[in-house]
């Protein structure tokens, strides 16, 4: 029997790192590179446009979106019931369950099942919950062979990157990066790869080949259905089922806030993803699984595990941003997020971007290091407006840089600023002659070109745009002098 | 008989809507024909006018960057100062977007009463126009009016629900329909202290919308938040990109040889 | 390690919740009602179901009973491939199929990489997303699913369902269906992708092609009512 070579870039470590602390660096520089953003400012027309038809095409999307947003408030409020609920049905599903508390137990434990199989070949569907842990930075270390198998992961596992979108993992990426990424890295020979097809084709044949070669499976979740124990599982591509299939084993990485009472709830929040995903009405594949193989079965996994992370979770719990756990991972917020379009995924440094990401990423590590992530944000709404759950995105953010404001985060100047145009604002008198005074000057200043091209104390407006001159006299200046001249008349 | 006809007098006197117009501090320092604007289109829809004159801000710059213990003094002297008005109306979506949504949020006990009583009086000014006190200014002569696209403001838009409002009242005083530009509902990249501290997203933001106006081929971009426009004349400016922006108020009121936002006298 | 990570999570969740009983936990869930499902593109049914599945990018065929459908089945593999190769799962329902009208001799049993074409029975569908429902077991191993180049999958009308609710009760309760089969699998399209620049690609790991054969005493027009109903003409199938 012939023995399967791994590729030797399935061992790479990521090779490109960027922090949140570099937001702004990262913006820009993702700024700077045409092809990308055209690319982005595609997703950022496109993804509205098609959610908003599948939206309207639903018909009651609004008492849907409440509906679910209500169930999963009482599952949160009860999920003293529900989780130990879904463990018991689980294992009696057949399954063994562990709980994990931080990302690295989970890598432990993975690791763990994995060597206890002797398994070196692992399949991954894509799971958001091990891009937070590091799984695969992990597994390789330890000497494993780890293939992401969703495409879009798989494209930037080849290039040594992070995904900068949690459904399209690799959408930063032009077609001609992806296809140059190919030829250098697979060695299929003498192919064509002219278009998007044909480099599916020859993604499909490699990575087949690794479904049929790898003994660990492992996947996500995007529900667990307390009632009966099963995880729920949806791609479009059905590289999740593969995984869940033909491997021997099968792990699955996943997290508490993810249960949901039954199964038809579970159905409930396939009716709104996929709509606000990617405006499809559903995925191509849903899928429930429930345990290990059967006697009388020819596929499936002989063993399966259930890994519980809290990473946090339980904290957030217990916090005022409990709403966060209502999450359902569609990347919505992101597609309509005109920072999140204009940044790119990657400029936040972590590993949920846009406006999900600018709350979840403080409350899993710290305000301190991702503290201009709440302030990535121009309180449009729109996030909130299509956020399936019903997340208030805008308030929490600002609760966020309310926290920075009270623990001395927010640099000393802007609190100064802010601090002293509350204290004249909180004294009319002194307001009506300090911003008498000063609205002259500028006049006086501007008026014959309309407008200051630069000016001191306001260089971040000035370093994009003119800063307007102002009319000439204020209102309350100017109303005044009108109200005077007609009790004089 | 004195007694009835100055009880009706009273009456009438009551039937016309009773306003304070909260001018706004971008419209009070930087262009307060907004407010006067303002101000005579209340006055030509039948309502009797008067403007507080110990006002200043509302509160939105400490309370969007996070400092809501100064937003709290703003608030109450606000909310002092208009509560025994009948309406208030801001010609500005943010403005009263703060006061209708934000305040009942930020304040506690008492003041919270106080702050929902005065958000349920509280209106932007096109939906003012639009549904409590219609309208009655005259037509601009048709070979006056520019062709006009319009931006949604954020706030206006998702907090206040005006979308169909301003469109409405521009086609009644223009006599023709505002040129939709594509994604008018999203953010031009103001976002109050955003545009200072994250000035290139906010000016890549900014582009974009300009280009989706251009490409109407209007030649004025107009909206209902002054902070919008000051962004968007700004970078227009500094792009050389020829536009006017013009607030929604003074348009509806025919102020149309204004210096546009921006443009030397 | 992971006895004390549960202790200590299941603590902290209790501290979070309010500790209620089953049973009024059970009420207030109940009191939440039913989800809203998707409005229906058009009265009948199967336009409905054949709608959604021409939009999720599938083809199908009518048949008025399983002789014809043994024969669709068998136009198709022929046109497809020039053969008659096929691989269906031990489903009792599969097997009772006059194959010989077709010209047809499946496999009995479970899918290999290289198979170009796999047949499923499906328990039961939704008209709600063009959805059909496959229980994981001996009558249709997920591979069937998954590693053909061409799934197809028969789906008796009497089978359609107006939403996944409905679907997935009958799911269960079929011939095929148990209260807890190991899988369920909901299928409404082939395996695609739009990971490389938002194309939409078809056959990303599972199937290129999934072709729905609707089986039942339908209105002669099904078919092109619910094509033009998804926007496509007829040359487009």
């Amino acid at each position: 029997m012939a023995t399967w070579t791994w590729p030797l870039s399935v061992r790479a470590n990521r090779t490109v790192e960027q922090h949140c602390e570099d937001f702004l660096d990262q913006a820009s520089a993702a700024m700077a590179q045409p092809e990308r953003r055209k690319t982005m400012d595609m997703l950022g027309l496109l993804m509205p446009l098609m959610r908003g038809q599948a939206v309207a095409d639903f018909g009651d999307f609004e008492g849907l979106r409440q509906h679910v947003r209500a169930i999963r408030q009482h599952t949160l409020d009860n999920l003293d019931h529900y989780l130990p609920k879904f463990e018991q049905e689980a294992l009696s599903n057949g399954n063994r369950v562990h709980f994990a508390r931080s990302g690295e137990e989970l890598n432990s434990i993975v690791l763990g099942i994995c060597q206890q199989h002797k398994a070196r070949r692992v399949t991954k569907g894509k799971s958001m919950v091990t891009e937070e842990t590091a799984l695969n930075d992990y597994l390789l270390k330890a000497g494993l062979a780890v293939v992401e198998t969703d495409l879009g992961e798989y494209i930037i596992q080849q290039a040594g990157e992070t995904p900068s979108h949690i459904v399209a993992p690799a959408i930063h990426k032009p077609v001609a990066e992806i296809r140059q990424l190919f030829l250098d890295k697979h060695a299929l020979g003498e192919r064509e790869l002219e278009t998007a097809a044909d480099m599916v084709t020859e993604s499909r044949q490699v990575l087949r080949e690794h479904f049929l070669a790898s003994e660990v499976g492992i996947i996500g979740a995007n529900a667990l259905v307390a009632e009966n124990g099963y995880s729920l599982l949806v791609t479009n591509e059905g590289n999740g089922d593969l995984c869940a299939t033909l491997p021997p084993v099968l792990i699955v990485c996943t997290t508490m806030e993810r249960i949901v009472p039954r199964t038809r709830d579970a159905l409930a929040l396939v009716r709104l993803l996929a709509r606000s995903a990617v405006g499809q009405s559903i995925s191509c594949y849903t899928s429930f699984y429930s345990g290990p193989r059967r006697a009388d079965e020819q596929d499936g996994p002989l063993e399966t595990h259930i890994v519980l992370l809290d990473n946090h979770r339980s904290e957030i719990l217990a916090s005022d941003y409990r709403e966060m756990l209502q999450c359902i991972r569609c990347g919505a917020c992101l597609n309509h997020c005109p920072v999140y379009v204009a940044a790119g995924g990657h400029a936040y440094g972590a590993v949920y971007p846009g406006p999900v990401g600018s709350v979840l990423t403080p409350l899993l590590s710290s305000l301190e290091e991702a503290q201009l992530l709440p302030n990535a944000c121009t309180s449009c709404g729109r996030c909130e407006e299509v956020c399936p759950a019903a997340i208030p995105l805008p308030q929490l953010l600002r609760d966020l840089r309310h926290e920075e404001f009270r623990t001395g985060l927010t640099a000393g100047r802007w609190r100064l600023g802010l601090r002293l145009h509350a204290w004249v604002a909180g004294h009319p008198r002194l307001y009506r002659y300090a911003t008498g005074l000063g609205i002259r000057l500028l006049h006086r200043l501007g008026r014959k070109k309309g407008g200051f091209r630069h000016l001191p104390l306001a260089g971040g407006w000035t370093s994009q745009r003119d800063l307007p001159a102002p009319q000439g006299g204020t209102f309350s200046q100017l109303y005044a002098r009108r109200q005077r001249d007609r009790d004089d008349d | 008989m004195t007694e009835r006809s100055s009880g009706a007098g009273r009456k009438a006197l009551r039937s016309r809507p009773q306003v304070a117009l909260f001018v706004t501090c971008l419209a009070d320092l930087m262009r307060p024909s907004v407010a006067f604007a303002a101000l005579a289109l209340l006055e030509k829809s039948g309502c009797e006018v008067f403007v507080p004159d110990q006002q200043t801000c509302c509160g939105q710059p400490g309370y969007n960057s996070g400092d809501y213990e100064s937003a709290i003094p703003l608030a109450k002297q606000l909310i002092a100062q208009f509560e025994p008005a009948q309406y208030v109306v801001a010609p500005s979506g943010s403005c009263a977007g703060m006061i209708v949504h934000h305040y009942p949020r930020l304040l506690d006990g008492e003041w919270r009463e106080r702050a929902i009583e005065l958000a349920s009086k509280t209106f932007e000014l096109t939906s003012f126009l639009a549904e409590i006190a219609p309208l009655q200014a005259d037509p601009i002569p048709p070979e006056r009016t520019p062709d006009i696209t319009y931006h949604d403001s954020c706030a206006g838009l998702r907090e206040l629900g005006i979308q169909r409002q301003p469109r409405e009242l521009l086609r009644r005083i223009c006599q023709k329909d505002v040129i939709e530009m594509q994604q008018s509902d999203v953010c031009c990249g103001f976002g109050g202290t955003f545009c200072a501290r994250m000035p290139e997203i906010s000016g890549k933001m900014a582009s974009d919308k300009l280009a989706n106006a251009m490409a109407t081929g209007a030649k004025v971009l107009s909206g209902g938040d002054l902070g919008c426009l000051l962004n968007l004349a700004g970078r227009a400016r500094r792009q050389g990109i020829d536009l006017e922006v013009r607030h929604v108020a003074e348009i509806l009121n025919g102020d149309l040889d204004l210096a546009a936002i921006g443009e030397s006298e | 390690m992971t006895d004390e990570a549960r202790r200590e999570i299941l603590t902290r969740v209790r501290g979070s919740c309010r500790g209620a009983g089953a049973v009024r936990i059970g009420e207030e869930l109940n009191a939440l009602g039913r989800s809203p499902v998707a409005q229906l593109p058009d009265p009948d049914l199967a336009v409905s179901f054949l709608y959604h599945v021409f939009r999720n990018r599938g083809s199908a065929a009518l048949a008025r009973d399983r002789s014809e459908a043994v024969r669709v089945i068998g136009r198709y593999l022929y046109e497809r491939f020039r053969s008659h190769k096929l691989v269906a799962g031990n489903d009792s329902r599969l097997a009772a199929l006059p194959w010989r009208d077709g010209g047809v001799l499946p496999r009995f049993g479970i899918a290999q990489d290289g198979d170009q074409a796999a047949l499923s029975y499906a328990s039961a569908a939704a008209a709600e997303c063009g959805s059909v429902f496959l229980v994981t077991g001996k009558g249709n191993p997920a591979s069937n699913n998954l590693l053909p180049e061409d799934h197809l999958v028969l789906v008796d009308a009497g089978d359609l369902r107006p939403d996944l609710d409905q679907a997935l009760e009958l799911a269960q309760s079929g011939p095929a269906g148990q209260a807890r089969p190991r899988g369920i699998n909901i299928i409404s399209g082939p395996s695609s992708t739009g990971d490389i620049a938002l194309q939409l690609v078809q056959g990303a790991h599972g199937p290129r092609r999934w072709h729905v054969v609707l089986v039942g005493d339908l209105a002669a027009d099904t078919l092109v009512r619910a094509r033009q109903l998804a926007g496509f003409t007829q040359s487009e199938e």
